[in-house]
């Protein structure tokens, strides 16, 4: 029982990351991405390779993963975010698709559809975080370090200068602001903490395949930040937490069908998403003007 | 001769894809609604169709029309009771984007509760193949599926070009205010579009059905197929998202001449990026930049 709810309490931390990372473009800089779970799933491929040939060491597989996100992130912004905002919207669906091909047809690398098994137990310090506890705790700290650098990056003029830009464009770059070096700077950012939860995640399973990479999962983490609140600090975390505790709750009612619950759970995310979308746009923690949240 | 197969597979498959992204561009273009649900209409109809003519053994032509009616009333249905009230409140792009994405959660999950998860299709005699000559083969259903792309084609530019509701939704994606200042009431004009744009995807499903057969989670390929082309024809322009959908059905057929299956799904959306990259406007299209 104990194990089940450090195993629970890690995947919330993990998804917590994922959802904090996903809101600084969404909630800050009004960039809507599709691609989150690709990002995800390039982190968990890079981390479990680096794990498995060159070093179990969190203090190296984070950091490759993070740049090597980064890196890719610069394929949809640099040619999406010159054009119009809906440009990157699609943009990061098309690599979400072309993502899921490569990681289900590269065998050589990903593995195809069986995916990379035997993931090694990860170290910091010449640790092994064998334990549930010891992960949990450094899921955990990184959570925390993800969302108080995120949190002071808003609190910058960087962060300052990306609010400007998703509340009027051309007012930001009025005031010599360059809107599209500021916007891709945040999207790398935001895909390099990504990177951090593809990592967490392949050393937690110890293993990765594209099943945990598909448009779905984009969707799901999406709807973390929605139904907590976008643009807020602890939406995010609150979401993930909803998110994962659901499927857990519905367990407890007997009295549905066993063979009908991931159709349930996601029936109501989905149902969640369109009533929030009607009645309170801004989600749960929102702020109280919806209108400026989204208004683009 | 491969390469010959494959350009005829490749216009079957481009005339499915070029109806799905018009009807989706005839909704985007007019409307700007991100109408995600476009690929659950799709998957709507295709369901409906299955449940009615194989289960239920109702006549074939019966069960196709019922089910594409069902897809226009879906359709309408989104418009009136989903988009508007969000809409109503100025509600930004994505915010109506997340509520069709969610709506299709809903049906995609509600379809895998009532009829599984794995794939379905229907039995027909006419997706038996026919040699047109020379080896190449074709089913009379790919014959079919051309003549009822070309048909709508036809029947889809005299109703923008020559009847009033027509002339109104062409107005309504150039101008919505004007279209208001005459007089016109663009919620209802939305309603015509909606209703067109997803009466064009049902023949689409239903060939499809016969076909290549379907799955409760097909609806995001079709809708992503749709975006794609609909850029790459470029946004607003109802003759480009049709091309577009016939370049990337003999894209992705073509492709499998030198790649193995599996990548040919990932080949629509390289071209997208290519033209994301060179070309934002797309092929018909204008305004693509702020």
């Amino acid at each position: 029982m104990q194990g089940y709810i450090l195993n629970l309490l890690i995947l919330v931390s993990i998804s917590g990351i994922l959802a904090t990372s996903l809101n600084f473009i969404i909630g800050y800089a009004g960039i809507y991405s599709m691609a989150h779970a690709a990002f995800f799933g390039v982190a968990a491929y890079t981390g479990a390779l680096v794990a498995m040939h060159v070093s179990t060491s969190l203090l190296v597989t984070i950091p490759i993963a993070m740049a090597v996100c980064a890196a890719l992130s610069l394929v949809i912004s640099l040619p999406s975010l010159r054009v119009r905002g809906d440009y990157f919207v699609v943009a990061s669906l098309g690599l979400q698709m072309i993502a899921f091909t490569v990681f289900s047809e590269w065998k050589e690398v990903t593995g195809g559809i069986g995916g990379l098994t035997g993931v090694p137990v990860a170290t910091l310090f010449g640790f092994r975080l064998a334990s549930l506890e010891s992960f949990f705790l450094v899921a955990l700290t990184c959570l925390a370090l993800v969302v108080l650098i995120i949190y002071t990056l808003v609190h910058t003029s960087f962060g300052r200068s990306l609010k400007a830009i998703r509340d009027n464009e051309v007012a930001a770059a009025t005031f010599g602001k360059n809107p599209i070096v500021i916007k891709t700077i945040a999207v790398a950012i935001s895909t390099a903490f990504c990177g951090v939860a593809g990592v967490l995640y392949a050393f937690h399973i110890s293993f990765v395949n594209p099943e945990s990479f598909t448009v779905d999962q984009s969707v799901f983490i999406m709807s973390m930040i929605i139904i907590g609140g976008t643009g807020t600090v602890f939406g995010p975390i609150l979401g993930a937490l909803i998110i994962h505790l659901l499927p857990a709750g519905l367990t407890y009612l007997t009295f549905l069908p066993a063979r009908d619950l991931a159709s349930l759970q996601q029936i109501i995310y989905g149902a969640a998403m369109v009533l929030l979308m009607i009645y309170w746009p801004s989600g749960l923690i929102g702020r109280a003007n919806v209108k400026d949240t989204w208004a683009k | 001769m491969l390469l010959l197969q494959l350009l005829v597979d490749g216009l079957q498959l481009g005339a499915l894809y070029a109806l799905m992204a018009v009807g989706f561009a005839v909704i985007f273009g007019s409307t700007r609604v991100f109408h995600y649900a476009h690929g659950t209409t799709y998957v709507l109809v295709g369901y409906l169709f299955y449940w009615m003519a194989e289960r239920l053994a109702v006549p074939w032509w019966l069960a196709a029309a019922l089910a594409a009616l069902a897809g226009v009333v879906f359709g309408v249905v989104l418009d009136r009771f989903v988009y508007r009230p969000i809409q109503r409140d100025e509600g930004s792009f994505f915010t109506v984007f997340v509520a069709s994405f969610g709506v299709g959660v809903v049906v995609e999950n509600l379809v895998v509760i009532f009829f599984g998860a794995s794939f379905v299709s229907i039995s027909t005699p006419l997706t038996r193949v026919t040699d047109i000559g020379g080896g190449i083969v074709i089913s009379y259903l790919g014959i079919c599926s051309m003549l009822i792309a070309v048909a709508l084609f036809v029947l889809l530019n005299w109703l923008l070009a020559r009847t009033d509701v027509g002339v109104a939704l062409r107005a309504l994606s150039e101008n919505p205010e004007l279209v208001r200042g005459f007089g016109l009431n663009p919620r209802k004009l939305s309603q015509y579009a909606f209703a067109i744009g997803s009466l064009l995807v049902a023949p689409a499903a239903l060939v499809a059905t016969c076909v290549t057969g379907l799955t409760p989670s097909s609806g995001h390929r079709v809708v992503l197929i749709s975006i794609a082309a609909s850029i790459i024809g470029g946004i607003g322009s109802l003759r480009g998202a049709g091309f577009g959908g016939l370049i990337l059905g003999l894209a992705e057929s073509m492709a499998v001449w030198k790649l193995s299956t599996g990548w040919s799904e990932a080949v629509a959306f390289v071209i997208l990026f290519c033209f994301i990259l060179a070309r934002p406007s797309g092929l018909f299209g204008i305004r693509a930049r702020v």
